[in-house]
């Protein structure tokens, strides 16, 4: 397999549960500040869990105007607030068509569908709700006229949407890609994950003896990809490469032996034309659910061999609940950022390893670690496994 | 410019029947003032399938005709060496709003993803290789095609296959009122490209239009995503051999694929 030609992450813009800019949401996360709260913005009362990682308000953007009245565009509006000021997209001079942007989402605007069928007559309502209108709005509202994909790989969308644009430059069919990942917190997800019995009433505690479930989180991250050979030296850091893999075994729930995921991270492996010795860090899928932990675990310990048990490992669910297409995006900046401080921001409520989960995770405080290069791990419905491989700035 | 694929085989199903060649002269003529034209639900025996959505179905029953048209077995399509790249517009939406409607529980919560219509496949068909699910019109096929074309040129797998699937029934009363039903009638669909490594050029140009795609939805109706893959059918059936172009326009963006040496790797493999 070939070398994947290495890509700039030159610049993020984050909109979460515990920070609405990089600054805040770093801190946060290296303070172990928790995001998870009581749903307010839709009725819970009749589901059995009714807490998650919400976003109380908007607070970045003071004028909706230019918006459209839809949750996941403005989500996105405000990241891309932010990722518009720290890349100084408008002075980079790029010509409109060759901006692109590429979004993963698991659940697109399907809470315009929830409107709409609740009797709002209005017909963008139901254009908004097919799973590409967020995209197209945003680029609408960025001016990018370059392609405009959406990617669907249920809770692995985000490292998708990255690895596909990625491959959108190394095509040379733009010059700059925003990229990322978004979805809502929404009735329709919260009764989804509250049938599935997946929802815990506990704290999430990924890796935990005491582990019960998983919290879902709303957010949206975006990040600007550009060829190496175009980026300015002032960077997050690089894409080195991406992995996919199905399961082929179940429509929902993980392969037990974590055979996808496997292969999903040598493939990223072997695009960054690194080993496991190279890894310093792993950003876990870490959803903290009875089958999700022990399965990623195992299969690190494959992969990773015997580093495995020196190599820090995390998983930031737990203070933004799963933000399901965002979550690879935010992870992937985490790994950055991570880089950029020295610092690997703890696993919060994990505290007693359950047997099977065996590995050094950072758990208590923030880990003060030389992290150069994270690998991130993702799964999602249908058997969809994702991994990347990044390597920060310093 | 990415390497070409070379087209090892092609399966496409529409409301119409099986293959292009069952298209009318005028979908809206043969729609008779139906403004959704369905495939229903096909028939599959066993346990695994009886609550699949069409969906899926769909996609598996459009996997099994490429596999006739290359004269194929399950058995050569298997593995972790053939990637997977589905693409729908709208296949969810029937799950979805069964689900938001609440209709008896009948379904099971993870069948809402649009990543549930390749799993069935996967399963199935025991496909574990790299994947991708994109969501959108035409230019989210010529997309996915570029897609399985990249992922061969990089070694990541020995076949990639383009899966393209759209049913319209159940939500035919939602396009009403969104509008979708102007002109050609709505006509559930699903194809099926299977790719392996070519020889030739492939490239995707963003803004190139969408040369040919009205007098084709004049005869298929609107298919979204499925479109492309009618087009190759027909390009193919015509007895065409060289440069191919393939448009697709899909919220006011418009896609362009232009594809050369489509076919000849694939006979000489063949051979």
């Amino acid at each position: 397999m070939a070398t994947a030609e290495r890509i700039a992450i030159e610049a993020a813009g984050v909109v979460t549960p515990i920070g609405q800019d990089l600054e805040a949401f770093w801190s946060a996360l290296v303070t172990g500040t928790s995001g998870i709260s009581q749903i307010e913005r839709f009725p819970v009362g009749d589901l059995r869990v009714g807490r998650g990682g919400e976003i109380k308000k908007l607070s970045r953007i003071k004028a909706w105007g230019r918006v459209p009245d839809c949750r996941a565009t403005r989500l996105l509006v405000s990241a891309a607030d932010e990722l518009a000021a720290h890349a100084g997209l408008r002075s980079l001079g790029l010509a409109p068509a060759r901006v692109a942007v590429v979004l993963g989402t698991a659940l697109g605007g399907v809470e315009e569908g929830e409107t709409a069928l609740a009797g709002d007559g209005r017909r963008r309502r139901l254009r908004d709700a097919l799973y590409d209108a967020p995209a197209h709005n945003l680029a609408r509202w960025l001016g990018c006229r370059g392609p405009v994909i959406t990617v669907s790989t249920a809770c692995a969308s985000g490292a998708t949407a990255l690895a596909v644009g990625a491959d959108l430059l190394r095509a040379g069919e733009a010059d700059a890609v925003v990229a990322g990942g978004y979805d809502v917190l929404c009735r329709f997800v919260m009764r989804g994950f509250d049938a599935l019995r997946a929802l815990t009433r506990d704290e999430v505690r990924p890796f935990d003896r005491r582990r019960s479930g998983l919290l879902l989180g709303e957010a949206a991250a975006l990040v600007l990809l550009r060829r190496e050979r175009d980026a300015s030296a002032h960077r997050l850091g690089t894409l080195l490469g991406s992995g996919s893999a199905s399961d082929a075994t179940h429509i929902s729930a993980p392969d037990p032996e974590g055979r996808g995921l496997e292969r999903a991270v040598r493939a990223a492996l072997r695009a960054a034309d690194l080993a496991a010795g190279d890894i310093d860090f792993v950003s876990a899928h870490g959803t903290g659910t009875p089958l999700n932990d022990p399965i990623e675990t195992a299969v690190l310990n494959r992969v990773l061999g015997r580093r495995a048990h020196a190599i820090p490992v995390n998983s930031i669910k737990p203070s933004l609940g799963h933000t399901m297409g965002a979550a690879a995006v935010l992870e992937a900046i985490m790994c950055l950022l991570a880089s950029r401080h020295g610092l690997i921001p703890p696993t919060l409520h994990l505290e007693e390893p359950a047997p099977g989960c065996d590995l050094d995770y950072v758990r208590g405080s923030a880990r003060p670690a030389r992290v150069r290069v994270s690998l991130s791990t993702s799964l999602g419905f249908g058997g969809c496994n994702a991994a990347l491989v990044l390597e920060g700035a310093g | 410019m990415t390497r070409a694929p070379s087209l090892r085989a092609l399966g496409f199903l529409s409301a119409w029947g099986r293959g292009t060649a069952a298209l009318p002269d005028d979908a809206r003529a043969a729609a008779g003032g139906r403004p959704v034209v369905s495939c229903g639900r096909p028939e599959r025996e066993g346990e695994r399938f009886r609550r699949a959505t069409r969906g899926g179905l769909l996609a598996l029953a459009a996997v099994e005709a490429a596999l006739d048209d290359g004269g194929a077995g399950r058995a050569a399509i298997a593995g972790e060496r053939t990637a997977l790249i589905y693409v729908t517009a709208a296949a969810y939406a029937p799950s979805n709003r069964r689900f938001i409607e609440g209709r008896g529980g009948s379904i099971h919560f993870a069948e809402t993803a649009p990543a549930v219509v390749p799993a069935e496949v996967a399963i199935e068909l025991g496909v574990s290789g790299p994947y991708a699910i994109f969501i959108g019109g035409p230019p989210a096929t010529l997309r996915a095609i570029s897609h399985g074309a990249m992922l061969l040129e990089a070694g990541a797998c020995d076949r990639a296959l383009v899966l393209a699937v759209e049913v319209f029934e159940e939500c035919a009363d939602l396009y009403a009122r969104a509008r979708r039903l102007t002109g050609s009638p709505l006509v559930e669909a699903a194809g099926c490209l299977w790719l392996e490594r070519g020889r030739g050029d492939l490239r995707l140009e963003s803004g190139g239009g969408g040369r040919g795609a009205a007098g084709l939805r004049r005869r298929l109706g609107e298919t979204f995503c499925c479109e492309p893959l009618a087009a190759l059918d027909l390009w193919r059936g015509r007895g065409a051999a060289g440069t191919l172009e393939l448009g697709g326009r899909w919220r006011g963006e418009t896609a362009r694929l232009v594809w050369t040496d489509v076919i000849t790797a694939a006979r000489e493999s063949a051979a």
